[in-house]
């Protein structure tokens, strides 16, 4: 029997999904992604059910499409949020940042479709079996709040592991990454740093224009120490980060501390030089400012073409 | 029973000496994250052919042993 396939599962177009970026995926940037054909993710973040009560109620001024909304589980709000999601009948909810299967009885209950990020094959197990519609393999090389795995070594294993779908996300910036992805037995793609350079998306321009300008090396991962590692782009923010991480004499207390409020610094307010630039490894690859539009369809036409040229290689 | 299993699981999975864990023993203290104790739940479940639910934190081995005795309990 065919699996039904992941867009049909969604009713979505295109099998591409647009992470859930705290400070950046608002309801302007989840609208245009869903309106150009992908799913587009309102970040909850750590946000209260008031403020995304009004982010979903704006979404749907600006779509007519399906969006889902993006829940950080460690989130202070998480309990509210969650309870909010139910009432406002959200059609779908990514998780990330920890273990969904508390809240996952009661979205299932209210029809709402639960596609948890999962950064190890037994969290996928665990969530597929208390009724993920999907699960997220997300690799180390995303930006923001990372697992160890890398891509390339995560979605295959977790392929293996559940029998629902798997999006692939994390080190995804075109076509061939998507195809790629494919390959490795994924139903579809998520993409943050794609999108967080998008025309729609309200990033501060200081932050669109340093993610553009960045090279391949230029990412670096802090608090590891703090158990919650992140990835953001080398400045003068993570390289202080990074020295006070090492220093055994600086508590984890005081770290957690000079990280806080980092990147709404660099998303809203714009300072790149002491905020926390979150960005995925693929930032050396992006070069311009498109619109959602451009960025799916030119990702859907290089993937075909990949795909079409795939039975050309010798082997 | 169960506090045996638990060290014997861990044991085996992060090559950890059983004889060195404790029910107050701390998950931090073994240098284990939240996902090695979601991967130890999975191979626990099959060991004792019950489904476990985490709900909140399992900080310490005590917490895990708990929990499985009180799903043993209620099975």
């Amino acid at each position: 029997m065919a699996q039904t396939s992941l867009s049909t599962l969604l009713g979505i177009r295109y099998p591409i999904l647009q992470g859930g970026m705290a400070w950046i995926a608002d309801a302007t940037l989840a609208a245009a992604v869903s309106n150009a054909g992908g799913l587009g993710i309102i970040s909850a973040m750590n946000a209260d059910a008031a403020w995304l009560r009004k982010e979903i109620a704006k979404a749907r001024t600006l779509t007519d499409k399906t969006f889902g909304v993006n829940v950080m589980l460690m989130s202070p709000f998480a309990e509210e949020v969650a309870q909010l999601l139910i009432e406002e009948k959200v059609p779908v909810v990514t998780t990330g940042a920890g273990n969904p299967t508390r809240f996952m009885a009661g979205w299932i209950e209210a029809g709402i479709k639960v596609i948890p990020v999962v950064p190890s094959t037994a969290l996928a197990k665990m969530v597929a079996r208390s009724g993920a519609t999907a699960v997220i393999a997300e690799g180390g090389e995303s930006g923001g709040h990372v697992g160890d795995l890398s891509t390339m070594a995560l979605v295959p294993q977790v392929v293996d592991a559940v029998s629902i779908p798997v999006i692939a996300a994390g080190g995804i910036g075109d076509g061939r990454g998507m195809a790629a992805a494919l390959m490795l037995g994924a139903s579809g793609v998520q993409l943050g740093t794609r999108f967080l350079v998008a025309e729609e998306c309200p990033a501060h321009d200081n932050y669109k224009d340093r993610v553009l300008r960045a090279k391949d090396i230029d990412t670096m991962v802090t608090g590891r120490r703090l158990g919650h590692p992140v990835r953001s782009i080398k400045n003068p923010f993570s390289r202080d980060f990074a020295s006070l991480e090492a220093d055994n004499a600086v508590s984890n207390d005081e770290l957690e501390k000079f990280g806080g409020g980092a990147l709404r610094k660099a998303a809203v307010d714009g300072d790149i030089e002491r905020g926390c630039v979150m960005a995925g490894q693929i930032s050396g690859m992006l070069t311009k400012v498109q619109t959602c539009q451009e960025i799916i369809e030119e990702m859907m036409a290089e993937c075909r073409a990949v795909l079409a040229n795939a039975e050309k290689i010798s082997l | 029973m169960v506090f045996e299993k638990v060290c014997e699981v861990i044991a085996a999975n992060k090559d950890i000496d059983a004889s060195t864990i404790a029910m107050e023993t701390t998950m931090a203290e073994l240098q284990l994250d939240s996902l090695d104790v979601v991967q130890m739940v999975m191979e626990l479940e099959e060991a004792f052919d019950v489904s476990i639910t985490i709900n909140e934190p399992v900080s310490t081995v005590g917490k895990l042993v708990e929990l499985i005795e009180s799903i043993l309990a209620s099975k």
